[in-house]
């Protein structure tokens, strides 16, 4: 892992250089809030770096919500995102170990894998419902991500994390190494600052030790009362960056199309016969909590919340998680 | 992460395509399908397909075939549901979909030198067809296998044939019941469970095997352990919504195992604490 630096002008002009042979997405904020846009020059004034975290998760990139998986997988345009916030990086590992397990490898996600160069971007600020920290995800990339950016006045610096970090960074011609410590003690100042900001917003949030302990003991009240407020829409689980549940469907020629579902649907674990374990809407609600505290814990190495907050955002039956976890601790 | 950039570009969402040959009428609810997949077909006992219907839909099931025959394949499936309907409908010379084979099948290599004691209903009869063909083939490194076996009523139990020809064979012993009985049934009546209490079975060197509706599989289980089995020793063939059997969906989750994947074979031992796992 090495800094570069290279000044925002000289960056910008690389990026409207690289349009040639990849897409580039940046975070752009306007009156809607903050989410990915193609990258082009004459709106670069527009990009809100550091900042947390686009309304799109990074998930979308990599398993769109709907798509034909019957043809043959084809080499995809290279593709470089800026500006992905570390709770949305931090998330890949999970969707790395399902769609990319030794069994099955999920030949289209592999391949938006290997064509995307993902350049994350510390958060100096947070928002009201960010709790990374509490999960033990810092707010800034130094793994998973292919860089990270830092912005600094007139400068853009970029933490070079992989290889295809290294490869990027090779075709930004303006790019310096950056030799001297104290350029760096910015960055260290802001980190610091961030994570403080976010340990005062969260004080007495359970961390992710202990949510599991947590929801396996509680009764069905707390459910209950909860799920009172849901209306299954199933906007927690589509904004989630983890959640990565889908349905086949069938269409003529043996055809088979990949869409996004959702635990929190009806119907989601019906059999033929009938049968629905997660038949009521009590028990939908909780195994949501279930799979992201309790299961996938035991059965995978990642994370399965990066404390995001953008289900506690999306809900529009204001049900806010950690709320429920307050009161549980 | 490093990030496996090469490996085979095996599409496992496309199906492979199967001619159906022959339909057999089992009961007035299940059919039997013989498919000839246009490649070879090798799948070990115990493994699930996914089976289906150009454009309609598809559905898990476990062959009811032998895994020594690889150039044909027979599927035994009930209509009970949208797809199934429509399955059972189709004429010979029709073309299926096929993708697998997914999951566990049973730990054949760890039944050696033991008795195995088989428990079926209704449907569940078909993946232990399969087992059983995979038994005889090995019958020489086993002990003992018996089956017992409840259909709703007689015209209910499906293979009927398979009962006398396990009775023929050395080593084998088949039992059949039915719920509720007619006019040419005289053998004993009642649920499969009852069949346990004359076998002759000694426990420490059996390992028994349950496949059946969610509440024969539930009072199965009871009764086994009640008999003196080990949870580790009971074998339990689960029925899960398994849309991908990739263990990617997320449909058929039943605690942390993904039962396409992790299963559908368990030990009870592997799954007792898992939530609602009669369902």
């Amino acid at each position: 892992m090495y800094y570069i630096s290279i000044r925002k002008e000289d960056w910008h002009r690389s990026l409207e250089n690289l349009l040639s042979s990849h897409d580039v997405f940046v975070p752009v904020k306007d009156e809607f809030g903050l989410d990915y846009e193609p990258f082009r020059l004459s709106q670069a004034e527009k990009i809100a770096y550091n900042v947390p975290k686009p309304t799109t998760p990074l998930k979308n990139f990599f398993l769109p919500v709907r798509e034909n998986v019957s043809n043959i997988v084809r080499e995809g345009r290279p593709r470089i995102i800026i500006g992905a916030p570390n709770c949305d990086v931090a998330a890949l590992g999970l969707l790395d170990e399902i769609y990319l397990d030794k069994d099955f490898p999920d030949p289209f996600y592999r391949e938006r894998r290997r064509n995307t160069c993902i350049i994350a971007s510390d958060c100096w600020s947070v928002n009201e419902h960010c709790h990374c920290t509490s999960y033990g995800i810092k707010p800034y990339s130094e793994e998973i991500a292919d860089m990270a950016l830092l912005s600094d006045g007139d400068d853009i610096i970029l933490r070079v994390i992989s290889d295809n970090g290294k490869e990027l960074a090779r075709q930004l011609t303006a790019a310096l190494p950056v030799e001297e410590p104290g350029k760096l003690s910015f960055a260290e100042k802001r980190h610091r600052d961030t994570e403080a900001l976010l340990s005062d917003l969260n004080k007495g949030l359970p961390d992710y030790k202990t949510t599991g302990e947590i929801v396996l003991k509680a009764g069905s009240e707390i459910w209950k009362k909860y799920a009172s407020k849901c209306v299954s829409c199933g906007a927690c689980t589509t904004i989630c960056p983890t959640c990565t549940c889908f349905l086949l469907i069938d269409r003529p020629g043996f055809e088979k199309v990949k869409q996004t579902d959702a635990c929190q649907y009806p119907g989601f674990e019906r059999v033929a016969g009938g049968e629905d374990a997660l038949f009521a809407l009590d028990h939908r609600f909780r195994n949501r909590y279930m799979c992201k505290y309790v299961w996938r814990p035991q059965k995978f190495k990642s994370i399965a919340c990066t404390g995001c907050g953008r289900c506690i955002e999306a809900c529009i039956g204001k049900i806010n998680k950690n709320e429920l976890f307050m009161e549980l601790a | 992460m490093m990030i496996p950039m090469t490996g085979n570009n095996i599409n496992i969402y496309k199906p492979l395509r199967a001619s159906l040959t022959e339909v057999i009428e089992e009961s007035p609810l299940i059919k039997t399908f013989v498919l000839v997949p246009e490649e070879d077909f090798i799948f070990r006992t115990g493994q699930f397909i996914e089976l289906s219907v150009d454009g309609v839909g598809e559905a898990p099931f476990t062959p009811s075939s032998s895994p020594l025959v690889t150039e044909t394949l027979e599927v035994t499936v009930m209509k009970t549901g949208y797809v199934t309907g429509i399955m059972h409908e189709l004429k010979p010379g029709a073309v299926m979909g096929i993708r697998g084979p997914y999951g566990r099948g049973y730990p054949i290599t760890e039944f050696k030198g033991r008795e195995v004691l088989i428990l079926g209903g209704g449907c569940g009869l078909a993946p232990i067809r399969s087992l059983l063909f995979t038994l005889e083939h090995m019958k020489d490194d086993l002990e003992k296998v018996i089956l017992c076996y409840g259909s709703k009523t007689p015209a209910d139990c499906i293979y009927k044939p398979l009962f006398s020809r396990l009775n023929s064979i050395d080593k084998f012993e088949a039992y059949r019941t039915v719920d509720i009985t007619d006019d040419d049934w005289d053998g004993p009546v009642g649920v499969a469970t009852k069949l346990l209490d004359n076998v002759k079975v000694s426990i420490d060197n059996s390992v028994a095997v349950v496949c059946g509706p969610p509440i024969m599989m539930k009072f199965g289980t009871l009764k086994l352990l009640e008999m003196g089995y080990r949870d580790d020793q009971i074998y339990l063939s689960m029925e899960k919504n398994m849309s991908c059997g990739l263990g990617k969906c997320g449909h058929c989750m039943m605690g942390e195992f993904f039962v396409c994947k992790d299963g559908p074979v368990f030990t009870y031992k592997e799954i007792k604490h898992s939530p609602e796992i009669w369902k």
